[in-house]
């Protein structure tokens, strides 16, 4: 009974943590450390995962997420003028009602896919109760017990086989959707050649004050 | 019983991270010998001397103090909070890739597991999953540092260090297909049995080690740090221990990183007509294990400093161009021409 009420008070703290991170993602002024609470609420959803023993999601969360994803996100903040990342960021106010219905009508979908999940017919059931099947076989055990020990063992394996099985289409919607991403960006970054000689050059067009490190004034 | 575990894995853990520490401090002394000896340099030849120790035995103590007894600068314009914990992020990164890392013979009936996780089914994804923490340390000490050589260096550092994960990443999954396992004991039993990575994927450990030089900011990619151009890069504005802590975590990179070839690619234990198997657990064989795998590790960091002193520096637009316009398709054909031979030998063969 011990390691449940341990893993409860884990669990709690964890997802406290990522709440409080979660919050000061929206809430902070500065852009830098926004992205910064993204990153701490990222790493808490990689801890949750180590508690739902989905090593391989923990570590693939941490590798793309954290390591790819939030750099791109603070990488694209210093880039722009906004170099030091304090202009305010809050949502101007005629965006905020709409804001605030999309961000509850989100919500309340998710909770209602995630209550009501259903598995495929013929698949082991994967919502629900989750318990830890025993690592050596029993009698008499459940069918699913040896499907979710195999899971769990050799978790990479099993992710894949489902990505070009169960999940091969979302696989692929996925993959079809990040690369009309990528061609929508290539196509926003590029500008020919014409169009590049008449933009103004970007270095004297910033405000003598704005995004200059202080080492300028100093020097 | 578990508490004898816990106390065992406490003790590994401890062992590991004086053991590291320590080489550490050797390396540097050993790199400052290698520059020495590149540039027809004497190098440090000092310290120890009064007590009859040759080669300046003595200089990593040296150093050591020099770092812990400097003044401690934070400067007035910094962001204070992220600039004391960028230092910390580096050294932790650097550290904790350990915990996965085998340093000798694991399985169940050796006599010691020398391994703080033992039989990690992810544990390549995981080393690459804290690895690319590293590139916070970076990118957080020039944001922090408010100055402008910082800032460019650490700008530098995330475009470098993102653009070089992919190869990095993908230069190993040729090698991961053909063993069957990211646990890294299983890498080692495949390469015992049939030949090592570097001779069935001597494209996956070029493109692999070519990157593991750029993710460890070494010479020829050290574009965050450049002195000439940048003083310093994105520790500019550190002094005493907190630069201390950079360079430490840039050197438990390097053993990370040479582990990690040896592991993957060098055979690990593994030396032919020897006659080591995954499980011979005598504690002769036990010690040859453990010696082969720090010798050959020790063989690639020597190999590291020596490239250090060979190449020149990369100019920023070369330095992208390598990594998008041919490392990362020759990874992505290394990748696809290993998946077919392997599809084929496994149809046809057996």
């Amino acid at each position: 009974m011990g390691e449940v009420v341990v893993a409860r008070i884990l669990f709690l703290a964890i997802a406290a943590l990522g709440l409080l991170a979660a919050l000061g993602t929206v809430l902070s002024r500065n852009l830098v450390h926004a992205a910064l609470h993204l990153v701490g609420f990222f790493f808490c959803v990689a801890c949750l995962f180590v508690m739902l023993e989905a090593e391989f999601l923990a570590a693939v969360q941490v590798l793309i997420y954290i390591g790819a994803v939030a750099i791109l996100l603070m990488f694209g903040i210093m880039l722009t003028r906004n170099t030091r990342g304090d202009d305010a960021t809050s949502l101007s106010g005629p965006w905020r009602l709409p804001g605030l219905v999309a961000g509850l009508c989100l919500f309340g979908a998710l909770v209602f896919g995630i209550n009501n999940a259903v598995s495929p017919s013929g698949a082991s059931p994967w919502a629900g109760e989750a318990a830890r099947p025993s690592l050596v076989e029993r009698e008499g055990e459940p069918a699913w017990a040896a499907e979710r020990r195999r899971a769990v063992e050799d978790m990479g394996r099993v992710v894949g086989e489902e990505f070009l099985t169960r999940y091969a289409m979302a696989f692929e919607l996925a993959g079809l959707l990040l690369t009309a991403a990528l061609v929508g960006a290539v196509a926003l970054a590029h500008r020919d050649e014409v169009g590049a000689a008449e933009l103004p050059p970007t270095v004297e067009a910033l405000p003598a004050d704005s995004a200059e490190p202080v080492g300028t004034a100093a020097s | 019983m578990t508490l004898w575990v816990l106390i065992g894995i406490v003790i590994k853990i401890l062992m590991i991270v004086g053991i590291t520490q320590g080489t550490v401090a050797y390396l540097i002394l050993v790199e400052r010998k290698i520059a020495a000896y590149a540039q027809d340099r004497i190098g440090p030849n000092r310290c120890g001397a009064q007590f009859g120790l040759p080669a300046a035995l003595l200089q990593p103590l040296a150093d050591g103090a020099k770092m812990l007894l400097k003044e401690d600068v934070v400067p007035k314009y910094v962001t204070k909070p992220l600039y004391i914990l960028a230092p910390w992020i580096a050294i932790v990164t650097a550290m904790i890739g350990f915990a996965v890392v085998p340093f000798g013979p694991v399985g169940p009936n050796q006599l010691i597991d020398f391994q703080i996780a033992p039989n990690v089914d992810m544990g390549l994804l995981y080393v690459l999953a804290v690895g690319s923490l590293a590139v916070y340390g970076v990118i957080l000490a020039g944001w922090a540092s408010n100055n402008k050589y910082a800032f460019i260096g650490g700008l530098r550092s995330s475009a470098q260090l993102i653009s070089y994960e992919l190869p990095l990443g993908m230069s190993i999954l040729g090698m991961l297909l053909l063993a069957g396992s990211l646990d890294m004991n299983q890498v080692i039993a495949w390469q015992s049995q049939n030949a090592w990575g570097v001779l069935v994927q001597p494209l996956g450990f070029i493109l692999f080690f070519t990157s593991a030089f750029a993710e460890t900011n070494r010479l020829p990619f050290d574009l965050p740090e450049s002195e000439q151009e940048l003083v310093g890069g994105f520790h500019t504005e550190y002094s005493a221990m907190k630069f201390g802590m950079f360079f430490l975590g840039e050197y438990l990179h390097i053993i990370t990183v040479s582990f990690i070839t040896v592991i993957l690619f060098w055979g690990g234990w593994h030396l032919p007509f020897l006659g080591l198997t995954p499980e011979s657990s005598g504690l002769i064989d036990t010690l040859l294990k453990v010696g082969i795998i720090t010798g050959k590790v020790f063989l690639a960091i020597l190999f590291i400093m020596w490239i250090r002193w060979t190449l020149p520096r990369f100019r920023y637009d070369q330095l992208m161009d390598l990594a998008w316009k041919s490392m990362i398709p020759l990874a992505l054909i290394n990748l696809v021409a290993t998946a077919g031979i392997v599809q084929l030998v496994r149809t046809y063969w057996n």
